[in-house]
């Protein structure tokens, strides 16, 4: 009895050396009368490699970033309300501008809109919002007569805060759509 | 009077398994329990430690009243400590080290100075203790006949995020006392767990182009792109057999809901609203439940996948913009006045699809990303409160909340 106890352990350390298991597993021997210890195995996992999830830079010539950069610094945040999608007025001649340098300093790069929201909440919700951010300045950039291929969005909803102060300014600022220009 | 009785029996029986109601009395008829603690091996620092992990997971089962004090017997000691005669039940538990250093748990469970139950555990390093206090919890609510608590065995994978645009994916136990970084680097967020088995994970990645959805495995750390969506892409939901995706896409920038099947590689957009359509979950087999901005605001609304029926499902709640679902529950996100508490407080509600009652399960902060247990005896979520980021359990049938703050970064998303 004895043995069959102790070879079922082994097999059971040689399956759990041989292919890593993750499963907090707890081995089930209920059958057998003597207290045998249980093997509680531990969540062990392989690491993603982090080169995986990095963006490669290594394209950008220097002084292609440095005017790209320039440019960029040209077109600032469009901002909105809390829970609203609509561009104001006043944000309306933000991206009037920002349309006018995509046709002339800017028409040779293509550009990203980045959609963010304030801290509160970090469903998919809030992403769809700040995805919904970004679509209303694409169609008024659009209507601007930027062509739409040049256009591409991405919602980050709460998780690229410019400002972590809990003030209603703070989250104003957070509540906004980005212009990233892309070679 | 058969009337009556036959009427109030009746009455009883409709309500009694009912988790929208609430137990409020329960606590106070709870058998207590200590815990004598009779290790030969390690420092007091760890002693106390694996102590801590275990009255925790004693508590998490709300079976007991637990007795906090770290009190030290001998394994074979006759009788149990003079403090704790008392006490209904009482854990005795040595912990040593082997040869191989490999941590043994004896335990047994002593009622009226007689041994009742009795169980050992071993792992391999001691670092990851925490799960053999789990199992120990398991198995005495096992002893006890309660429902099972398969869950507390689950692992639990969430995102941190750790900087503006800088995020990790971790895997932990519930109690997040064991965390693995499996992630790590980039911006990578909504990771879901592929197959019940939780040996693979999807996650979106936003450090390309486009969102893209990508499928991990545990074992080899082998990453596979699935698809990429301009704007947002987030898997919501896996089905039970782990062959059909609940996905929030949105080509052109409109956001919708898709069902994508992993055998035949087809899509099917499952929601046409021109504004906001997401969080999808399963409900049943034919039936979704998501969150939709179709009213001006987010409510949850259900949708079933044969007829294309919507339906509206929560009435109450100006701002419910996350949910989750078991059998006939739904449990979401609401976002309360804020005359009464400070600028923001959400709140997590449960509702029956049966009745018509509400029951509000937590009261401060910032309460969202509810997820049933998969017996739905259970759920997870994720609270912000006062700068700090937690993961919490609602023990439904026992109306207990349990904390389990995290140490640094902020939980995004998580799913177990």
């Amino acid at each position: 009895m004895k043995s069959i106890v102790l070879s079922s352990v082994a097999v059971a350390l040689l399956v759990f050396s041989g292919c890593s298991e993750k499963q907090p597993v707890v081995e089930k021997q209920q059958e057998v009368k003597k207290p045998v210890a249980q093997e509680v195995a531990a969540v062990e996992t392989e690491s993603v490699a982090s080169d995986d999830s990095m963006v490669d830079t290594s394209t950008n010539s220097s002084s292609h970033t440095m005017s790209m950069a320039e440019i960029e610094s040209q077109l600032s945040p469009v901002y909105f309300a809390f829970d609203k999608y609509n561009i104001t007025p006043e944000m309306q001649q933000k991206i009037s501008a920002a349309a006018e340098l995509g046709k002339t300093g800017a028409a040779d790069y293509s550009v990203k809109l980045e959609g963010n929201c304030d801290e509160w909440g970090s469903d998919e919700y809030n992403f769809a919002l700040g995805l919904k951010r970004a679509d209303a300045v694409k169609k008024s950039l659009v209507a601007e007569g930027i062509d739409p291929s040049r256009i591409s969005m991405v919602s980050y909803g709460e998780s690229n805060p410019v400002c972590t102060e809990k003030t209603q300014e703070c989250w104003a600022k957070n509540r906004r759509v980005d212009f990233k220009l892309l070679p | 009077m058969k009337i009556l009785v036959s009427l109030i029996m009746i009455f009883s029986f409709m309500f009694a398994s009912d988790a929208t109601i609430e137990v409020i009395k329960k606590v106070e008829s709870l058998p207590s329990i200590a815990v004598e603690d009779a290790s030969v091996s390690y420092d007091d620092t760890f002693r106390l430690q694996f102590f801590k992990a275990v009255v925790a997971d004693l508590n998490v089962i709300s079976l007991f009243n637990v007795d906090r004090y770290h009190r030290v017997t001998e394994y074979d000691a006759k009788r149990v400590l003079v403090e704790n005669k008392d006490k209904n039940y009482v854990l005795r538990y040595q912990m040593y080290e082997d040869d191989s250093e490999a941590l043994n748990v004896t335990m047994k469970l002593i009622e009226d100075d007689a041994e009742v139950y009795s169980k050992s555990y071993k792992v391999k390093k001691k670092n990851i203790y925490m799960f053999i206090a789990h199992a120990m919890a398991y198995d005495i609510n096992e002893y006890m006949g309660e429902p099972s608590v398969e869950w507390m065995k689950k692992k639990v994978i969430f995102a941190r995020i750790v900087a503006p645009k800088k995020s990790e994916i971790v895997i932990a136990d519930y109690t997040l006392s064991y965390q693995h970084t499996i992630v790590k680097g980039g911006f990578n967020l909504f990771p879901k767990w592929a197959t019940k088995e939780q040996r693979s994970f999807y996650y979106t990645s936003l450090d390309g182009l486009k969102p893209t959805l990508k499928y991990v495995d545990i074992r080899t750390a082998k990453v596979k792109s699935m698809m990429s969506s301009d704007g947002m892409l987030v898997c919501s939901d896996v089905s039970r057999d782990g062959r059909t995706l609940l996905l929030t896409m949105a080509k052109h920038g409109q956001p919708d809901i898709y069902t994508y099947n992993l055998d035949t590689k087809k899509f099917r957009r499952e929601t046409k609203y021109g504004g906001i359509d997401v969080n999808a979950q399963f409900m049943g087999k034919d039936k979704i439940i998501f969150i939709s901005g179709r009213l001006g605001y987010p409510n949850v609304f259900s949708k079933s996948l044969v007829t294309d029926e919507i339906e509206q499902l929560v009435y109450y709640g100006r701002s419910n913009s996350a949910c989750s679902s078991h059998g006939e529950y739904v449990v979401y996100k609401a976002r309360e006045t804020s005359n009464a508490f400070e600028a923001n407080t959400f709140n997590l509600h449960l509702i029956s699809m049966k009745t018509d009652f509400i029951r509000r399960l937590t009261a401060t902060g910032v309460n969202e990303f509810p997820r049933f247990s998969d017996d739905g005896d259970a759920i997870l979520f994720i609270k912000n409160y006062k700068n700090q980021s937690a993961i919490g359990i609602i023990r439904l049938n026992h109306n207990k909340n349990y904390l389990f703050p995290l140490k640094y970064g902020r939980v995004q998303s998580m799913d177990w």
